[in-house]
């Protein structure tokens, strides 16, 4: 065994091209909010201009296919290329868009050449970004149960209805749905996958007031909208997968969703947590003396490591064709788990200083309050804890015979 | 990274569960179990067969010179039983003491007799004051009349021990025992060899809950001098650095078998008309055991590769034994959930993993202490 990563002269080579690269493009005066709100329009600019740049190299989407504009390169390129973006606490892409991970694949899967021709290069180039707009009132874990609409009228369908926990901020060119195609069918067999320009008359987009809102990083941290359809008409060639066929399409993503994922590197969190206690003095002392403080930033430690080895395992397994089954909603399961009690523990270790971002009172500039709400809105995206639990029995095949396996994953 | 073993430990660990499926059914497991029995001899000396038992020692003292994950990789599948010591106590914690403290004459004595079986060495550490700190240790050795104790002649001198240990984990299974005992001049806490068959040595098995836990009395016991080892409590404890791993491996051995008991007997056990894993509720104890084994695993071969590779593991080893300890005390709690009265019935055989759990869990430090152990590590 080897638990570290390592690599071979030609991607260290790879690395050192990718690192001057970076110097070069990477603008200057990106910052970090601690609350993702404080994100701004003129941030997310910068973050989509180094999208552009990346896309142009291939970079954005490295292993995505060259003639539907990706980078075509091999997981040991991608790698090098996420680990220095990271080093520049940045993701890739370097702000929210899930279409080319998630819808992007259905696409490829499901779409006609000529829909692959149209949608895909400009996801993977960086020229759009785009949006999932999965859930609704009554469809939040039971996504089948969609009340959305997408009638057909000639050569257009028309689409009537409420999307919810949509997004991030600043928008999208594109937002790609699931809706009711065919009210009378099955449960299953009647709906219709499709990638809806924004622009379009008829769509309303309210930002939603949630316990912590903002941010271009991840799924799980952005300003959510919800967008209203109003006989939206669109035309017909962007349906993906046929009539009736979009829970096939969305299987796709939704595999993807629940899959493996894996990740190597350290909860900056808990480094923050520990550097305040070391720097703080309670009672004219380092808070790191107080033998209560001490047991619960190992707890906080012990949980942070955890998460991590989980995450690693999965990364690993990943990069290295293992057979997955339960294995990425356990590390979905137990890093949302996880971010709760680490709240508590931050919570016994910092008191009320644990729930403010005052300049003054607040502990971590703000870092340790933001976790404290974030913390507990991480529990749902991407399936709830639940939700991972009952994808795990599944795999693991409690009660019966393995039958479901995990997508495949690049 | 490759978090995969190597075909050779695959062969290993293959084996290792063939040998423990073969020797060590379930049947003599509860056998063996039984408050009227001490460890047979026959299942030892097929282990010691294997060679397995010379795992950690380098092949210039007889062993295999296998890796920390080597071992790692045959004590996960000796936890699967549980099998009965005393492998970790001999093969890992006395044979690593002996490594680390021995003389070079020691090491040519001991060691390639522990790899054989022929010595099952066993600590006596704790005592009535149940702790594993150097000040926790009271037994006496004082400086004895040479001519009465310098058994092998050598004029080396002697010494006489008195002391109580208690909570001898294997303890009636040992041939010799590794007793720390306090200087009566000096006050410094040393290892000796002491044979558990000489003259004022008395062990008696703990009854109840307790998984092979022994009383172990020294009334006057001469010692020769030659049988101390060298490099005192700081050995001592860079040995215990070293096993705890090993130990962890064990303890993520037992969750596996229980966590494989549990989903098996969710496809089996029929009530309501359907196998009780349909059910969420049953589902919820399984997937909160295999989070607790996966966790103790990772932990685990974490803290073994960083022991191969030589790098500071310190943080890792404790991080590793409160999570497996932790872990397979929780594995154990969530699989009786799942098996509810069968599980408590002793032939179905839960109870050996469940027994083993609780012994284990203070084995070499629980996880408080090493919890403590561990903020000191990142230099809170």
């Amino acid at each position: 065994m080897d638990f570290e990563p390592r690599y071979t002269p030609e991607q260290q080579e790879f690395r050192r091209e990718v690192n001057a690269w970076l110097k070069d493009n990477v603008p200057a005066g990106i910052v970090h909010p601690a609350d993702p709100a404080g994100l701004t329009w003129e941030q997310y600019q910068l973050r989509r201009d180094l999208g552009r740049k990346l896309g142009a190299r291939g970079w954005l989407w490295p292993t995505a296919p060259v003639e539907y504009g990706g980078g075509g390169l091999d997981v040991d390129h991608a790698v090098v290329i996420e680990e220095e973006i990271d080093s520049h606490g940045l993701t890739l892409p370097p702000y929210y868009d899930s279409g080319g991970r998630l819808g992007g694949n259905s696409i490829l899967v499901w779409g006609s050449e000529e829909q692959k021709r149209a949608f895909l290069p400009p996801i993977f180039t960086g020229q759009v970004r785009t949006w999932q707009l999965l859930s609704e009132p009554e469809a939040g874990s039971d996504l089948a149960n969609v009340k959305t609409t997408a009638i057909r009228d000639g050569d257009e369908y028309v689409l009537n209805g409420q999307k919810i926990f949509v997004g991030s901020d600043h928008g999208c060119d594109y937002m790609w749905t699931i809706t009711v195609t065919d009210p009378g069918a099955k449960r299953h067999e009647n709906l219709g996958w499709f990638m809806v320009p924004s622009h379009l008359p008829g769509i309303t987009i309210q930002p939603m007031d949630l316990l912590i809102s903002g941010g271009e990083s991840g799924a799980g941290s952005g300003v959510k909208q919800t967008v209203y359809f109003d006989d939206v008409r669109i035309p017909a060639f962007n349906l993906v997968g046929g009539e009736n066929q979009g829970w096939k399409v969305a299987t796709t993503h939704l595999e993807l969703e629940h899959g493996t994922g894996g990740r190597i590197g350290r909860n900056w969190l808990v480094d923050r947590l520990f550097e305040h206690c070391r720097s703080t003095n309670r009672r004219g002392q380092p808070m790191t003396q107080d033998p209560d403080v001490r047991d619960r930033l190992v707890d906080v430690y012990v949980e942070a490591e955890i998460v991590r080895l989980l995450n690693l395992r999965n990364y690993w397994m990943r990069h290295s064709g293992a057979n997955i089954t339960y294995e990425g909603p356990q590390a979905s399961y137990v890093r949302k788990t996880s971010g709760l009690r680490m709240a508590q523990a931050m919570l016994d270790i910092l008191g009320p200083a644990g729930l403010t971002h005052d300049p003054e009172l607040g502990a971590a500039d703000g870092h340790m309050e933001a976790h404290s709400r974030a913390g507990i809105v991480a529990i749902h995206p991407g399936g709830t804890t639940d939700i991972q639990k009952v994808i795990m029995a599944r795999r693991i095949g409690i009660g019966r015979e393995v039958r479901e396996k995990a997508g495949a994953l690049s | 990274m490759d978090l995969a073993l190597t075909p050779e430990q695959e062969m290993l660990k293959a084996a290792a569960r063939r040998f423990v499926a073969q020797e060590y059914p379930k049947e003599a497991l509860l056998q063996i179990a039984s408050p009227d029995e001490t460890t047979p001899l026959e299942p030892w000396g097929q282990l010691a067969a294997t060679g397995w038992l010379g795992i950690l020692i380098p092949l210039e003292y007889g062993g295999e010179g296998g890796s920390f994950t080597d071992a790692g990789v045959l004590f996960e599948e000796l936890g699967r039983g549980p099998t009965p010591g005393p492998h970790i106590a001999s093969a890992a914690l006395s044979a690593l003491a002996v490594l680390e403290g021995g003389t070079e004459s020691q090491k040519r004595h001991w060691l390639p007799r522990i790899a054989s079986g022929e010595l099952r060495l066993v600590p006596a550490i704790t005592e009535s004051d149940y702790g594993w700190d150097e000040a926790d240790v009271r037994a006496v050795a004082t400086v004895a009349d040479v001519a009465a104790v310098d058994s092998d002649g050598d004029g080396g001198g002697g010494l006489r021990v008195n002391g109580v240990k208690a909570y001898v984990f294997d303890g009636q299974s040992a041939s010799h025992f590794l007793c720390a005992v306090r200087s009566g001049e000096s006050n410094d806490v040393a290892l000796t060899v002491i044979p558990a068959d000489a003259p004022g040595v008395r062990a008696r098995g703990l009854p109840g809950f307790a998984w092979n836990l022994s009383e172990v009395r020294f009334d006057n016991v001469a010692v020769d001098a030659g049988d101390v080892l060298g490099g005192g409590w700081a050995a001592w404890r860079r040995a215990v650095e070293k096993a705890i791993p090993v130990l962890c491996a064990f303890q993520v051995g037992g969750c596996q078998a229980v966590y494989e008991l549990s989903v098996d007997y969710s496809r089996t056990r029929i009530q309501f008309g359907t196998p009780i894993g349909r059910f969420q509720r049953v589902q919820d104890q399984i997937i909160s055991l295999v989070n607790h084994l996966d966790a103790a695993r990772w932990t685990t071969y974490e803290a073994l590769w960083k022991l191969d590779a030589g790098r500071d593991a310190t943080a890792s080893v404790r991080l590793a034994k409160a999570v497996a300890s932790e872990g397979y005390y929780q594995a154990c709690n969530y699989a009786h959930e799942v098996h509810a009265g069968v599980g408590s019935m002793t032939e179905y055989g839960l109870t050996l993993h469940t027994a083993a759990s609780r012994t284990l869990y203070h084995y070499l430090g629980d996880p408080k202490q090493h919890k403590r152990e561990l903020a000191a590590a990142l230099g809170l």
